[in-house]
């Protein structure tokens, strides 16, 4: 055993010099001035007892457990293809449960107004004809499906599951970043980070008092099933997957396994008289419900994009004349629109009479010609969005970009002015990570998961994303991010003493 | 009640990981006989080059380079990573049916063979290489069988499995004893372990028949022996209970399509006489069983995978 050198400790002094941004981002384990927040205090104390080599061995350890379960994505080459682990970070981000508490809230609130402006905008556009979203803004999103228009959902719940981007601001306040209403993914690392963690720190985990997630696939299950009202007792629930090759086949299947519910292929399903079903062994067997992994356009060739075989041709009809019900409903993605994003706020006011909990983002719509003119003057400091785009495709950013790139943009905003949005160069917390055997702070992000059926529940936990290069601001899988395990602490722990 | 489909990709999981297996003996044999530089070794190594269909016969003079190709070749659709790679994929699509200890074991073995150290760890030990996939193998068998619901799921993968373990008992059979054998019958007694030996029954037939190994006695065992796991009457066997139970599961009458074939083949089997069979050569024997294999897939298809949707849509 080494000396106390080989002890690790946590790099206190790089923390702000290192991290260049426009205020010094919050950390989730350090004080201002170099302490250690009360709820991380455990860890802390773990951590000191522990050599980089051991560290390191479990950080393989987990990543050998990500591999051999085949939590897996697949990079495809011309010659073989290679399967690459999503990174993650064994050290977990801890949130206590007053926090929570209010995020929680705030989530639940959030989708309960989004769920409300899904209705409204595809019944009687209440929201549209008092003016407080422009009408232009929502019937010309891309997202928007005019196939959807005066259609029963139950419980208007339209965004059954929702995966929230959510962020921690400099001054300790989190805010919303984007609602993923359509398809949203992750769930399955949320869980599997836990599995994981519970490995690598069992007597820290036992003794912090971490709110338990395991009932997520039970509870999506119970979720799906009240989608499907009471016309048929026990209702056949399926996982629609766009199959083996999408990256998150991995989730699609672990899910319908934890649910016990079939995972389906596009060619698996037969609609005849408006009904869907499945082809068995035992021929045909009729479905209720689907929750869909399949983007809107390619669920249905006859009604959306006809060069799709990812879907099944007159699903869309079977679902309108109330036969099936198709878990995200079509069309959510208009309340997760970027430009419609700005809007939240309001949603919130017109439909509860409430404000938001969850702060936004502040956002200039570029559509708006005295706010695009800001965004053309202040490019150099700006994160400029296309409105469509997602996984940090299509992005400027300000700070980090040349002239040239500016220049580029300047153009295509003065083009197509409603295809973007700006956003101030949002400053996301760091959270301690394992780095080469090293602790270092590393920029962070959360998505908590919400499902909404006929009622709305909150999974105690989430998926912490990170940016693995070191002042990275970039979460996204598909751009060198990780993840690592969420503990969400119960009420009584954890808290500032 | 399952998804066609995913019945469809058990029963190829089974029929994988079961040519995976024999390969892996064939490979191992071939690499037995490069240390030695006798006729027979060549010998050798032309029937299980043979009984995977390759009858080029300078392969058989090479045979540590045609061990290492069946073994690790990408390009041949017929070697063992190929053959694991095929089965791990049908896996992947079924991943909600298998039990996480069953993929755990499939996965590793893939992993190995997919490693870029495989090629190494094949030079540095082939032989070691091979038994590692073939323990890995029953491993894997074993895993399934401890830790999955034997319904209908575990019948399909077993129907597979037992499926091609008989075809490929038959065409070595077919190999050693068919019709191109018969004036020159094999003799040397290497060469007719090395045949045990790739059926994994070495061990078990000395138990029956002592050291005396003849050829007779090794076609009476591989085709008709009742208690021996890879003889084809043992396979026929298998194949007709867990059709019935597929059968059942799926509420569908007995003695339609593949069950029935399924117990006329058995049948066969169980009443083949011995004297008969070397009077007629055993060829024309082995060619009905081949043919009522394949008879058995085809029709198993037809009833519960690939069926005419007009047939099954609710009136």
């Amino acid at each position: 055993m080494g000396g106390i050198e080989a002890v690790v400790s946590v790099n206190r002094a790089d923390l702000a010099a290192d991290l260049t941004g426009p205020a010094i981002p919050y950390d989730e384990m350090l004080t201002a001035d170099g302490g250690v927040h009360p709820h991380y205090a455990a860890l802390d104390a773990r951590l000191a007892t522990l050599t980089p080599e051991e560290l390191a061995e479990r950080q393989r350890t987990q990543e050998r457990f990500f591999l051999l379960q085949g939590i897996t994505f697949t990079v495809y080459g011309a010659e073989s293809s290679t399967e690459r682990i999503i990174p993650s970070d064994i050290l977990p981000r801890i949130i206590p449960g007053a926090e929570w508490a209010r995020v929680e809230a705030g989530l639940v609130q959030r989708l309960k107004a989004l769920n409300m402006f899904l209705a409204d905008i595809y019944s009687e556009q209440q929201i549209l004809l008092d003016g407080v979203v422009p009408r232009e803004l929502v019937l010309q999103a891309p997202s928007y499906r005019r196939e959807m228009q005066n259609l029963y959902v139950p419980h208007k719940a339209y965004a059954n599951v929702c995966g929230s981007d959510l962020i921690r601001q400099p001054n300790g306040e989190f805010a919303v970043l984007e609602d993923n209403l359509r398809v949203p993914s992750g769930v399955s690392y949320m869980l599997a980070n836990r599995e994981a963690s519970r490995r690598v720190f069992p007597g820290t985990f036992r003794s912090a008092g971490v709110r338990a997630i395991d009932r997520y696939p039970d509870l999506l299950l119970s979720t799906l099933k009240s989608m499907a009202g009471n016309w048929r007792p026990n209702p056949q629930v399926v996982v629609l997957t766009p199959g083996v090759y999408n990256s998150a086949y991995y989730e699609h299947a672990y899910l319908a396994r934890l649910m016990g519910a079939p995972l389906v292929e596009g060619r698996d399903l037969v609609v005849h008289d408006n009904m869907v079903y499945m082809r068995t062994t035992t021929g045909l067997r009729r479905i209720d419900v689907i929750y869909r992994r399949v983007d809107d356009d390619f669920i249905d060739p006859l009604t959306f994009r006809r060069d799709s075989s990812l879907g099944a041709a007159g699903l869309f009809n079977a679902y309108r004349a109330g036969n099936v019900m198709i878990c995200n409903a079509p069309g959510t993605g208009v309340a997760d629109d970027k430009a419609v994003y700005a809007y939240v706020p309001e949603i919130i006011r017109y439909y509860l009479n409430e404000d938001a909990i969850l702060p936004n983002i502040e956002t200039f719509l570029c559509r708006e010609p005295a706010q695009l003119s800001h965004v053309l003057a202040n490019l150099d400091k700006l994160v400029v969005k296309a409105v469509g785009a997602s996984g940090g495709y299509g992005m400027l950013v300000g700070p980090h970009s040349t002239k040239a790139e500016q220049a580029e943009f300047a153009d295509a905003l003065t083009a197509n002015p409603e295809n973007y949005i700006a956003q101030p160069t949002i400053q996301l917390s760091t959270a301690p990570c394992l780095i080469d055997s090293a602790v270092e702070p590393r920029h962070v992000d959360l998505r908590p998961f919400i499902l909404c059926g006929e009622k709305i529940v909150v999974t105690p936990g989430a998926l912490t994303r990170v940016a693995l290069r070191k002042g990275s601001l970039v979460v996204n899988s598909s751009q060198g991010g990780g993840s690592k395990d969420t503990w969400v602490l119960s009420e009584t722990k954890g808290d500032a003493r | 009640m399952m998804l066609a489909r995913v019945a469809d990709s058990l029963y190829w999981i089974g029929r994988y990981v079961e040519r995976a297996e024999h390969m892996c003996r064939l490979s191992d044999v071939m690499l037995n006989a490069t240390l030695d530089r006798s006729e027979a070794a060549t010998q050798v190594a032309r029937i299980a080059l043979h009984a995977v269909g390759d009858r080029n016969p300078a392969k058989a003079l090479a045979p540590y380079q045609s061990a290492l190709a069946l073994t690790l070749d990408r390009s041949d659709r017929g070697s063992i990573f190929s053959s694991i790679a095929h089965a791990r994929e049908n896996a992947r699509q079924v991943r909600d049916q298998i039990t996480t200890e069953t993929w755990e074991r499939l996965n590793l073995i893939y992993l190995r063979m997919n490693n870029p150290g495989a090629r190494k760890a094949f030079n540095d030990g082939s032989q070691l290489f091979l038994h590692d996939i073939i323990a890995d193998l029953h491993l894997f068998k074993g895993a399934g069988d401890a830790t999955m619901s034997h319904g209908e799921g575990w019948s399909f993968l077993q129907l597979g499995m037992y499926l091609e373990r008989a075809q490929l008992i038959g065409s070595l059979l077919e190999v050693v004893f068919g019709e191109r054998r018969r004036r020159r019958a094999l003799a040397d007694h290497f060469a007719l372990t090395s045949v045990l030996r790739m059926s994994c029954a070495l061990e078990p037939y000395l138990r029956v028949y002592t050291a005396e190994v003849q050829p007779r006695f090794i076609l009476n065992f591989l085709m008709l022996d009742e208690d021996f796991p890879r003889s084809i009457r043992f396979c026929t066997h298998q194949i007709e209970t867990h059709l019935a139970a597929i059968t059942r599961h799926a509420g569908l009458s007995g003695n339609a399509g593949p069950e029935r074939l399924a117990g006329r083949l058995k049948a066969r089997l169980h009443f083949a006489d011995m004297d008969e069979l070397e009077a007629q050569g055993a060829s024309a024997f082995l060619k009905t069983v081949l043919d009522e294999c394949w008879d058995i897939h085809l029709s198993l298809y037809d009833a519960f995978v690939a069926y005419p949707l007009e047939d099954r849509l609710p009136a």
